[in-house]
């Protein structure tokens, strides 16, 4: 999202919602649509859903930074998951991340000045069959090896 | 029904805490993050106790234990002075500064022995008062931001909030005083926003932010001239109260 459409882009999250009955239990489910459309939660869109749901903002900015699939900054385009589940952390998670550390000079939960990459760990994916497992957006990387992040990066790059 | 605690028996009520029952007969349980005001936090676990009932022998939280059977309870056994021991070493990594946790330090035995990591300059526990504390006003200023490690209490954003009203309940009710008030100058200071203080109508010296006034006015429906400093409105209660007797005494 350009950054100077946010007032165009503010109706998106208007129209999410909007679908939502004004009850409190549908908070969550907004907050990850708006998530999903964004890649974040934008200032503006908090705004919105606090008229929505009359709910306090301080409870907004709690469950933001509570859960792991709300952010308050922009995520990468590409969302790089390394699992750091007991599996994948000993077949090596820890040299993934060094290895992406190294090559896009980003911690763990950061995103690259360029907003192309965000790595972040996970807990177990569930998919320890093919430890480690790295999954980039929805495309899952099983068995992947320091040698291979390289290469999967200049992919993505070239994919753009 | 009866229940016993620490060898003695004592009435209580079904569903009533075990600690309130302790509290009633004069027993001394350790609390930190118990206020009678805003109960049910369950959060410090200071007041452990263990309960023994039939053959089952536990641990239970006893601010938050409802009393649901004739049950034996002792506040004070070995296995509880150890486990209390732990939760004050870790409770006191976290607010080594207190004065509540170092009297509790002195009384374990724990004085100058580190035994975990200490966190300097916060003295916050999580225990979550002041958040409990600002909702139950109906404020919402601030809540939990994070979890894990890296969990706080903040306002949104960390910025001043808009909705505070500077009334201070988060401080009051912080038992390791860990939120920070600054009042000088006829100005109030707190979660990075300050507020004008106004003064009190009887004495003059200044006690109340213009927001807080506001809201005791709607919640009341006093007259802002109504609205009194501490000192001065239990001079006013009391003189009310020599007022009363003084009638009697004429009839």
């Amino acid at each position: 999202m350009p950054a100077g459409s946010i007032q165009e882009g503010l109706s998106q999250a208007k129209e999410i919602i909007g679908k939502y009955p004004r009850e409190q239990r549908f908070l969550l489910a907004a907050l990850q649509d708006i998530q999903k459309e964004y890649n974040y939660l934008p200032r503006e869109a908090l705004a919105l859903v606090q008229e929505h749901f009359a709910v306090p903002l301080s409870r907004l900015y709690s469950m933001a930074t509570f859960y792991k699939a709300l952010a308050l900054k922009p995520k990468g385009k590409f969302v790089i998951k390394v699992c750091d589940g007991t599996a994948c952390h000993i077949r090596g998670s820890t040299l993934l991340v060094e290895e992406l550390q190294r090559l896009l000079k980003i911690g763990p939960g950061e995103t690259t000045p360029d907003g192309k990459f965000s790595m972040e760990t996970v807990n177990c994916l569930g998919s320890c069959a093919i430890a480690p497992v790295m999954v980039i957006n929805d495309q899952y990387y099983g068995r992947v090896t320091t040698a291979a992040v390289g290469k999967i990066l200049e992919d993505l790059e070239a994919k753009e | 029904m009866k229940i016993t605690i620490d060898g003695q028996k004592y009435e209580a009520q079904y569903g009533e805490y075990i600690l309130d029952v302790a509290r009633r007969n004069n027993i001394f349980i350790p609390t930190l993050c118990h206020l009678e005001a805003l109960p049910g936090q369950g959060n410090c676990r200071l007041c452990i106790v263990e309960v023994l009932e039939g053959k089952r022998r536990r641990v239970v939280v006893s601010c938050s234990y409802p009393v649901k059977g004739e049950i034996e309870v002792l506040t004070n056994s070995e296995r509880i002075r150890k486990m209390r021991k732990n939760i004050v070493r870790l409770l006191a990594a976290a607010a080594p500064d207190s004065d509540f946790m170092k009297e509790l330090q002195k009384e374990y035995g724990l004085q100058g022995e580190e035994r975990f990591q200490v966190t300097r300059g916060e003295d916050c526990i999580l225990c979550g008062l002041c958040v409990r504390a600002c909702e139950e006003l109906g404020i919402y200023a601030i809540s939990t931001v994070n979890r894990g490690i890296t969990k706080k209490v903040s306002t949104p954003f960390t910025e001043p909030s808009e909705v505070c009203i500077g009334c201070g309940a988060c401080a009051y009710v912080c038992p390791t005083g860990s939120i920070k008030v600054k009042e000088e100058g006829g100005k109030r200071e707190i979660w990075g926003k300050t507020f004008a203080l106004l003064p009190c109508p009887s004495c003059g010296k200044y006690f109340i932010t213009r927001e807080e006034l506001e809201y005791v006015q709607a919640k009341t429906g006093l007259a802002p001239e109504k609205i009194l400093c501490e000192k001065c409105r239990q001079e006013q209660a009391g003189r009310k109260m020599g007022d009363v007797f003084k009638d009697i005494a004429m009839k």
